[in-house]
């Protein structure tokens, strides 16, 4: 029992395993690396020999036509690269953009169908006839967190599809107007853009100063008031083509523009006022049952002073700013 | 047709807020009782009228914006004398 003892001989048993633990990176090649022809050749010393062995065979293995070419580990590496550069740039973006607004919060507004988008559009130009316009909600696991259904679900949830198609629709629209009047000049592209960006900020600022002022304190977010500083475009839009057209066609006169002017701002200072009721006027629960005729007057007051800020905000201000926006 | 772009938005609020800034607390806000009473206690019941928000608004702008906006203002100055 004592003949061979373990420490004499342990040495050469326990040396390979390191050895075979700094060949693993050459290793890492395609998948098939080994020809069959040759046995795995285990730990030891054997697998020093068999290394230039397969090397030599890895070159002639792998065949080098067309369909070898993924199999290459310089194209595995280009790969590789890639895919961590393309992450790093989402990455970075997500960070970057992620910080002001969160890209999950926009792919909300983003989420349209075919059919909302045309619903909306209509709703948009044609408000009179629309029934019910309040959001519906919908209850996630714990009844506690309720959020809104997206637009694909919900006609009355506001979206930014349409309002960003209708800036860039706009900006081309007013600058091929001008083309069409021989006035047409490379600045004005960005003109018109600067001018209707500025616009939409000018609103927002209003209508944050707004609810400041009146103590508006509602779950709604920024992106709504965006969404809905941008669908008064599509009546711009609307009011735009139609003018022109009658122009061409030498129908009516000017009070035909004025006419179609003033029913587009109409529909849209109509569609906003139903539309950011939810914003400005939200159901203020009763605090409790001992709040008495005090809080019931002073919310009353409160109430009408929204009222009529919505009002202000929907048709005067929107007045002003289509008018603006329609003057090319 | 006025051109107002972001530039003129710039300068808009950056006046606003100049206007708002350079309000006299003795000599003019406190004349027309702008100047805002003492601060609630805890539990005190806030005063959330039109009037007292805007009052708040005045003075939280003179005190956060005074030193930002000696620095806007330098900038714009310099710009303007450059390029204006």
């Amino acid at each position: 029992m004592y003949q061979n003892p373990p420490p004499a001989h342990s040495p050469p048993l326990h040396h390979p395993v390191p050895q075979h633990v700094s060949t693993v990176p050459q290793l890492r090649s395609p998948p098939p690396p080994q020809p069959p022809s040759q046995p795995q050749s285990g730990y030891g010393y054997g697998q020093q020999h068999a290394m230039p062995a397969q090397q030599g065979a890895y070159g002639g293995n792998i065949p080098p036509a067309f369909g070898g070419f993924i199999n290459d580990p310089t194209a595995q590496l280009g790969f590789q690269m890639g895919k961590s550069a393309m992450n790093a740039g989402q990455e970075y973006v997500e960070q970057n953009f992620g910080r002001f607004i969160s890209v999950s919060a926009l792919k909300h507004y983003f989420n349209v169908s075919n059919t909302y988008v045309a619903n909306k559009l209509w709703i948009v130009l044609f408000p009179w006839r629309h029934r019910p316009w309040s959001r519906q909600q919908r209850m996630a696991n714990n009844p506690s967190d309720v959020f809104y259904l997206p637009p694909r679900e919900d006609i009355n949830s506001p979206d930014m599809y349409i309002p960003m198609m209708a800036l860039v629709t706009y900006i081309l629209l007013s600058t091929l107007l001008a083309g069409l009047r021989g006035a047409f000049k490379p600045e004005l592209l960005g003109y018109t853009t600067t001018q209707a960006i500025s616009v939409m900020l000018l609103e927002i600022l209003i209508i944050k100063l707004g609810t400041f002022l009146l103590n508006i304190s509602s779950s709604s977010q920024l992106l709504d008031l965006v969404a809905y500083s941008g669908y008064k475009f599509v009546g711009v839009i609307v009011s735009l083509l139609l003018t022109s057209l009658f122009s061409q066609l030498n129908f009516g006169g000017a009070w035909i523009s004025w006419v179609v002017f003033v029913y587009c701002f109409n529909a849209n200072a109509f569609f906003l006022l139903r539309s950011l009721r939810y914003v400005l006027l939200p159901e203020s629960n009763p605090q409790g049952v001992g709040g008495g005729a005090a809080g019931y007057t002073s919310s009353r007051s409160q109430k009408s002073a929204r009222t009529q800020f919505l009002f202000v905000y929907s048709y005067v201000i929107q007045l002003g700013f289509m008018l603006w926006l329609s003057k090319v | 047709m006025v051109f107002f772009g972001l530039g003129g938005l710039l300068q808009f609020s950056v006046l606003l807020i100049n206007a708002i800034a350079i309000l006299s607390e003795d000599r003019f806000l406190a004349r027309i009782g702008w100047t805002s009473s003492a601060d609630p206690g805890f539990g005190g019941q806030r005063d959330d009228g039109i009037k007292a928000r805007l009052v708040n608004l005045v003075s939280s702008v003179r005190t956060l914006m005074r030193i930002p906006l000696m620095f806007i203002n330098t900038a714009m100055i310099i710009y303007l004398l450059i390029f204006g």
